[in-house]
């Protein structure tokens, strides 16, 4: 954590009347708790006092004072799971990781908590793990669930899993391939494409297999910049139709066939990417 | 380097403009391509609705499938239990819970225009299937105005909101010059507030309307808090549909003069957040926000704010004060938000149906919308209808529908065995609603006549294994945490509730508690700020009114018969014993290779080992928390046989009191009586059995059949009980031989009733009594006592328990006989015949006919006339008493088909005849097992209370009778029942009997029962076997069964039953702990308090 890094969150928000709750929730999603001393800055900058500021901070549920670990498992103890048995998967989950609702394992790992609804009542008992949903959730489910939280979200083998597949993505300018078979990622040509970023240009390769968020690119492209991609052969900018759904920066738009475009996201570091049966200005 | 331009959408300067656009949009119409629709919301991908929407979209790109399919991936479409399900237009086929393999035959089939018939959805346990959504009893009931619309768009695609007639009424509302309009409109459609207290809406506009800003700012607040647990439909239109909040919201604005919105939304929501935000972008773009929206002069933006985490804030100004940067704590009211709210500027805050519902209203005028609902209670609502319930999900209903249509023609009943018992509906401010009121139409009124609220439209619903103290404790810890801690009742009361509540569950209540509990419930109720406060008591109150005996239960008899609250509860096997057998102990032996030990602890608690591990109806095996927890439980009856098989019954050697000078008469030596007699004998006192048959054993002998039960288990077993100081006297009748008044008058000092219930219960139907015709104890004890095989020929078993299985196996076994049909009038899963014996039936060829009652029997014809011939006078076939019907010998019966109907008293769907269904089957015998009453007719004029079946009224918990000296138990008691529970009958009347003798109180204070020895649990190596499958019990092959009456249940193999040992999760270590070092044990119940 960085004084600066604070103040430049506090500053994002100066605008806003009353944005201590974003401004913490900023600082929260960044380093995945409230450290002292942002609530310290915070308090400096937006002219509060502290002792108000740690009232918000305490008050309300989604903060925490405490170094979180790197996973966050949350037992849903809402009615509907309350009724078909959360407290006892709370209750294993308690047991098997030595730690109480609250608290984060020794090793910094898991953080486990339990909530008091999450609005996934159909489901229940419902246990999430770093907004990923699990249903049904027995007590037998349990360690799976643990393990699986250690191992982070373990990628599926983009070979040999259905729910991977090439695609053929076209320049939709000059309509030419745009498939780089001399470079393969992930066993398939790559989709390649030039790059430009930040004023400087160079090539990028993205994973031609849907899902998979493999790429390659000639310069390191610095996390949280935006960039442009172009056509090889034209040199023509791709279109940017729509927005991304995850962080709402532009899509650069890969031609598919008619009506259909691979449009991912051009923020590094974002995962948006979206096939779109229907993106009716890709003719 | 240059760009390719994208296609930017136009932002529309005038109504007429958009207008052009919007119906341009919806002349183009639907495409006429199949379309997979898809949901995508939270419950959707939870349940892996995201694998199959890629590999959909794999099948579509490989085969070229555009022009052929469309896919639409959807918010939630409601029926969150069948997820992910995939429904096909134009048909609206359903295809439930698929898996990514499925898709693509559904794929094929749906670009031909055809179905995958296994596919579609059934009803569960049905095999008819439903070709489409209306055709679905889920769908069938509800009335879905709003959330219909989720089905038709994607929430990312303005265009698909438009392309349904989506911000017509929007154009609607800008095009009318006169705004007072709107406001008119919402007044007169009675639309109330649908966030739970049910304010009028128009009211609430008009007030917003008619106030002026300073600042020239107003706020119009969509409340998306939607914190009440059980509750999710607010998200769910937020995911599903956000343009039709988004259009709401730009009306209410436009209706009151609003420059600013706000949508607060929990930060629980991600996809939620997602979506409305891209809506809001979506819109803005179309020129439907921002600076004068469509030329008229209006401006209106509308942003997101992120609630951060607290109950409270669903409270309207508590939800100001967080939007205003500060601690969520309500304030007192007036003023009003309405008057000063956000930053001090007039207010209107609206929930996200209500403003969901405004569309519609605007479109179709408010007269449409009265047409639907009740009187004060106009419109639908929407229902989280989850739990204890079959069909989870979103419901839509209009308002005044009743809570049973929701929960059982919708919901479809309860998700397990279990009976339903309650609903709780409107969170922690609501209450819970008992099965005995579910007639009870939904509407904000009714809810609060009966102590609930409507709330934001959780409904929750409760079985039997469903605890109402703990659900009342529950929601006092939820409230103790979501408390702001402000007033200082509610901080305090609601901690001091939920302790108090946490003393009962865990057995430390005493009977003051309850009037505290109420005392205190009001006093919160009363001094309270905010509607958090004023509403907390309510679960604690609406349990404490209807369900209050399972306070007491917990209170005074220290049980909790749901099996939830742990301190009281201890080991479920145990708890579930009426015997107070510890199956995790004798298990817990096996495990460790000592069976000698296994079978001492089976038999310290259960004269009976060997019958029980045949017969037993495993209360133990039910309540096994491996069972409860996702898994199978373990096999403890088979464990039971395999010791029982294994060891004599000489290792345990009972302990015999000096002998006392009182003698007790018990009268019957069925279970109950020998289990009594022997125990007393135990304690030191003479006793003679009184037994109307010729040998010992009750329905073990007369009733059991021998391939269940065979003959030398029980006469071996009864053996060991007998001693001397038991005197058997077989042949003696009470009520012809002796009465009470003799027994007690002569050299017994007390008497204990245990004869059982012997009489069948009668169809009464015509030629009930002609030959071929018998009760099924008639039946069975001619064959057991006197080998006598009364069935022959086609033979037809009416009844559905375990005598009716038992009497259709035994004629099944019988020499003449040809065939043998079973018939009964609900459905196999009603049966209350164990599960086990019905699949062996069925095996060994038993063929069953359910949803079937007989209404008629026909005798022979030729009997008939026989009987004629003989001088009987009759007018008709079918005229009542005019035939000796012994006369006659049955031909027929004529049957009638059922359906089933509601819930009646015992929880099951009543079966209604079909009128014209009648059917007639051949039968040349026929066994009526429609069930057993005690022969006690006798005993009242010996001064015994006995109820209208015939059973003897007994103080439940010393089974002392209304004559004082007299105990009685078993069948007499219960009515047919399980051997176990006679069983257990016999030991209470021992206790009791005893104590009445010795001259103690004959109530003892109840104390949990729990598990109070330590035993060592497996090394970790060795229990890798708990995830493994029950051990399956051997039996003998149906081929091999036929025409004998060899016992067909066999003994597990030693290696089995050490391998089954292991899979015993060992509840009871949470209450035990290792020998200490001067050897005692000390029970750590306590400790389990927090654990």
């Amino acid at each position: 954590m960085t004084p600066e890094a604070i103040e430049k969150i506090v500053a994002e928000h100066a605008e806003k009347q009353g944005s201590i709750i974003a401004i913490l929730e900023d600082i929260q999603n960044r380093y995945r708790y409230l450290p002292e001393e942002a609530l310290r800055i915070v308090a400096r900058r937006t002219g509060k006092s502290l002792v108000d500021v740690y009232g918000v901070a305490t008050f309300y549920k989604a903060f925490s004072l405490k170094p979180r670990g790197k996973r966050l498992i949350s037992v849903c103890l809402g009615t509907a799971c309350h009724v078909r048995g959360g407290q006892a998967i709370a209750e294993e989950f308690t047991q098997q990781l030595g730690i109480t609702a609250g608290e984060t394992t020794p090793d910094r790992e898991i953080t486990l908590e339990t909530v008091n609804c999450l609005g996934a009542c159909a489901l229940g008992p419902t246990v999430v793990v770093d907004g990923h949903y699990h249903p049904h959730v027995s007590k037998r489910q349990v360690n799976e669930i643990i393990a699986a939280a250690r191992e982070g979200a373990g990628q599926p083998d983009a070979q040999d899993d259905r729910r991977f597949f090439p695609l053929q993505a076209y320049c939709p300018a000059c309509k030419k391939s745009l498939l780089d078979p001399d470079h393969r990622l992930d066993g398939h040509p790559a989709i390649r494409c030039d790059v430009s970023f930040d004023g400087r240009e160079g090539w990028l390769r993205l994973s031609s297999l849907y899902g998979s968020r493999a790429m390659a690119s000639e310069h390191e492209i610095p996390m949280s910049g935006r960039f442009r991609l172009y056509c090889p052969h034209c040199r023509n900018g791709m279109p940017h139709y729509s927005n991304c759904t995850e962080c709402g920066s532009p899509m650069a738009a890969l031609f598919i066939r008619p009506g259909c475009a691979y449009e991912v996201c051009t923020l590094r570091g974002c995962d948006g990417h979206l096939l779109n049966l229907e993106q009716p200005n890709m003719t | 380097m240059s760009a390719i331009k994208g296609n930017e959408m136009n932002t529309f300067q005038t109504v007429a403009e958009f207008k052009a656009y919007r119906e341009s949009i919806l002349a183009a119409g639907r495409s006429q391509r199949p379309c997979l629709v898809i949901c995508g919301g939270t419950g959707g991908q939870a349940s892996g609705s995201n694998d199959l929407i890629r590999v959909i979209k794999r099948q579509i790109l490989e085969q070229d499938l555009h022009d052929r399919l469309s896919l639409r991936i959807t918010g939630c479409l409601g029926f969150c239990e069948m997820d992910p399900f995939i429904i096909v237009e134009p048909g609206y086929h359903l295809y439930p819970k698929l898996k990514m393999e499925h898709v693509p035959r559904i794929v094929e089939a749906a670009v031909k225009g055809e179905v995958v018939e296994e596919l579609l959805y059934r009803e569960p346990g049905s095999a008819v299937v439903r070709f489409s959504e209306q055709e679905i009893p889920f769908f069938q009931g509800q009335t879905r105005i709003v959330l219909g619309q989720n089905q038709q768009v994607d929430p990312i695609r303005i265009n698909d909101y438009l392309k349904m007639g989506g911000y017509a009424a929007l154009e609607k509302a800008l095009e009318t010059p006169d705004r007072q309009w709107i406001v008119d409109e919402i007044l007169r459609s009675n639309l109330r507030g649908r966030g739970g207290a049910g304010f009028p809406t128009g009211r609430k506009w008009e007030l917003a309307r008619n106030m002026n800003s300073v600042s020239g700012r107003k706020y119009v607040i969509c409340n998306a808090d939607e914190g009440d647990p059980g509750a999710y439909m607010d998200r769910s239109m937020l995911e599903g549909n956000p343009h039709a909040i988004l259009e709401g919201m730009i009306i209410a604005a436009l209706a009151m003069r609003a420059s600013n919105g706000i949508i607060y939304v929990r930060t629980e929501y991600p996809l939620a957040i997602k979506h409305v935000t891209i809506a809001i972008r979506e819109a803005g773009r179309l020129g439907l926000l921002g600076r004068n929206i469509l030329g008229r002069g209006f401006d209106f933006d509308i942003e997101v704010f992120h609630g951060a985490g607290a109950f409270v804030c669903g409270e309207e100004t508590a939800l100001i004060k967080s939007i205003e940067g500060e601690m969520g704590e309500p304030r007192q009211r007036p003023p009003y938000p309405i008057a000063k709210g956000l930053f001090g500027c007039p207010t209107c805050i609206n929930n996200v149906e209500t403003l969901a519902n405004i569309p519609y209203i605007i479109n179709r005028g408010a007269e449409a919308y009265l047409k639907i609902g009740t009187e004060n209670n106009a419109g639908t609502k929407i229902f989280s209808l989850v739990g204890k319930i079959k069909n989870t999900g979103l419901v839509e209903v209009p308002l005044g529908t009743p809570i049973s249509k929701v929960v059982y023609e919708i919901g479809g009943g309860p998700s397990g065995s279990a009976k339903i018992k309650a609903i709780q509906t409107g969170g922690p401010s609501g209450g819970c609603i008992p099965s005995s009121l579910f007639d009870l139409p939904i509407d904000y009124d009714s809810l609060a006549k009966v102590g609930s609220i409507m709330g934001s439209g959780g409904m929750i619903v409760m079985d039997d294994n469903t605890c109402m103290v703990d659900v009342a404790k529950y929601f006092m810890k939820f409230l103790q945490d979501e408390s702001c801690g402000k007033c200082f009742t509610c901080r305090k009361g609601t901690q001091r509730l939920h302790e108090i509540l946490e003393d009962i569950t865990c057995g430390k209540g005493v009977p003051e508690h309850l009037t505290l509990l109420e005392e205190l419930a009001q006093t919160v109720k009363d001094t309270t700020m905010c509607g958090l406060g004023q509403t907390a008591a309510n679960p604690v109150l609406s349990t404490l009114k209807y369900f209050r005996e399972e306070y007491e239960r917990h209170i005074f008899d220290k049980r909790c018969d749901a099996y939830v609250c742990k301190p009281l509860t201890g080991a479920p096997c145990q708890a579930a014993c009426p015997v107070d057998t510890e199956p995790w102990r004798y298990v817990a032996m096996i495990e460790k290779g000592d069976y000698e030990e296994a079978y001492r602890v089976i038999r310290s608690a259960n004269p009976f080992p060997a019958v029980s591990a045949r017969v037993c109806d495993r209360k133990c095996e039910s309540r096994c928390s491996l069972g409860t927890s996702g898994g199978e439980a373990v096999a403890i009856r088979a464990l039971k046989r395999f010791v029982t098989d294994r060891v004599k019954p000489s290792a345990y050697k009972p302990v015999l009191a000096k002998k006392k000078r009182q003698r007790v008469a018990v009268v019957g030596a069925g279970p109950a009586g020998i289990t009594a007699a022997h125990c007393l004998s135990l304690r030191g006192y003479g006793v003679t059995v009184f037994e109307a048959e010729d040998r010992p054993g009750g329905m073990l002998t007369c009733s059991l059949p021998a391939y269940r039960l065979p003959r030398d288990v029980v006469e071996k077993e009864i053996k060991t009980l007998l001693n001397r100081r038991i005197k058997m006297e077989f042949g003696r009748v009470l009520g012809k031989d002796m009465t009470v008044q003799d027994l007690l008058a002569g050299r017994y000092d007390a008497v204990f009733l245990a004869f059982g219930a012997h009489e069948s219960m009668r169809l009464d139907l015509r030629h009930e009594d002609v030959r071929g015709v018998f009760p099924s104890i008639e039946f069975l004890k001619a064959f057991n006592m006197r080998g006598e095989e009364l069935a022959r020929g086609h033979v037809g078993v009416i009844g559905g328990g375990n005598s009716a299985v038992d009497a259709a196996r035994v004629a099944l076994r019988q020499k003449d006989v040809t065939s043998v049909s079973l018939f009964y009038r609900r459905t196999r899963e009603e049966m209350p015949a164990y599960e086990e014996e019905i699949d062996a039936a069925l095996e060994e060829g038993v063929r069953i006919e359910t949803l079937i009652s007989p209404v008629k029997i026909r005798v022979r014809q030729e009997e008939i006339e026989a009987a004629v011939r003989e001088g009987v006078e009759l007018e008709t076939l079918v005229s009542p008493v005019k035939i000796h019907s012994r006369k006659g010998r049955l031909v027929d019966i004529e049957c009638i088909r059922n359906r089933l109907g509601d819930v009646d008293a015992t929880g099951r769907r009543k079966p209604l005849p079909i009128p014209g269904s009648e059917f007639r089957v051949r039968l040349d015998t026929l066994i009526v097992a429609v069930g057993e009453k005690p022969k006690s007719e006798f005993l009242a004029s010996m001064g015994l209370d006995i109820d209208k079946s015939g059973r003897i009224r007994v103080n439940a918990k010393t089974l002392e009778t209304s004559l004082r000296g007299v105990f009685a138990g078993g069948d007499l008691v219960t009515g047919p029942n399980t051997v176990i529970d006679a069983v257990a009958a016999g030991k209470k009347a021992a206790e009791s009997i005893d104590r009445y003798l010795q001259k103690k109180p004959l109530a003892k204070p109840a104390t949990p029962k729990l598990p109070s020895v330590y035993v060592e649990p497996a090394q970790a190596g060795e229990s890798e076997d708990k995830a493994g499958a029950r051990a399956a019990t051997p039996s003998l092959a149906p081929a091999e069964r036929m025409k004998n009456y060899r016992e067909v249940e066999m003994a597990l193999p030693e290696t089995a039953a050490r391998t089954e040992s292991r899979r015993c999760l060992r509840c009871d270590l949470a209450f035990t702990e290792k020998k200490s070092a001067d050897g005692s044990v000390r029970s750590v119940g306590e400790g389990a308090r927090h654990g």
